[in-house]
């Protein structure tokens, strides 16, 4: 885990990792979240609404958006504060994700910076984007 | 810019975070007059004028005030 301190970080600093999805995980994400709708469930459904399988869950996968700030940048000091996402292409399980996050405003009276992160799968074609907010708690 | 400039352009920042399209600011207003006007959002607020206008606040500055009026009056001297 990383734990880049406030005085750490500048704009322009970025970090990334890469996340396969799993079967195993989506039905994680059913057990917890209760979401059961077919599109996430069954493939011959998912297959009649034109998908080439069952789509994973949009929270699931961008859910590696809290791993990036949580693990990566700016690690153990962060705390969450807000995170706008917009999701641009369907991601299936097998996927091989690449999670990407570059500092892109810093607060400083208040600690806050925020990050401009996407998710793009082995076609290298991006699945989603979010604007993050994060706290940094390093006193 | 004048002081009604940066008003109205302030004014436009808090309505946006507070999903208030029909939110009339005051120079007396202050986080007492607005449900929503928690921690988070002020950090919000001051994120969403610093990249507006351009200008950067410290701390010290953001504590000592009391209303809308004063944050007003205090970005007039920094825009000058």
């Amino acid at each position: 885990m990383n734990n880049y301190k406030f005085a750490d970080i500048y704009i322009g600093l970025e970090q990334a990792f890469n996340q396969k999805i799993t079967a195993d995980m989506m039905d994680h994400f059913l057990e917890i979240s209760g979401d059961n709708n077919p599109l996430h469930t069954d493939s011959n459904y998912a297959k009649e609404k034109g998908f080439h399988d069952r789509v994973v869950y949009g929270l699931l996968s961008s859910s590696f958006y809290s791993t990036l700030v949580g693990v990566y940048l700016p690690g153990a000091y962060c705390i969450l504060q807000g995170i706008d996402i917009q999701f641009s292409k369907p991601v299936f399980i097998n996927d091989n994700l690449k999670i990407f996050g570059k500092v892109s405003y810093i607060n400083d009276a208040y600690k806050q910076i925020e990050i401009k992160a996407f998710i793009t799968n082995q076609e290298n074609k991006k699945v989603s984007k979010a604007k993050i907010k994060v706290g940094v708690i390093d006193e | 810019m004048t002081r009604e400039e940066i008003f109205n352009g302030v004014q436009d920042i808090f309505r946006d975070i507070f999903d208030e399209d029909d939110l009339v600011l005051q120079d007396s207003t202050n986080a007492d007059d607005i449900e929503e006007w928690d921690s988070l959002n002020h950090i919000n607020l001051v994120s969403a004028i610093e990249k507006e206008f351009k200008i950067r606040f410290a701390l010290g500055e953001l504590t000592a005030l009391k209303d809308v009026g004063a944050m007003i009056d205090m970005m007039v001297r920094k825009l000058k």
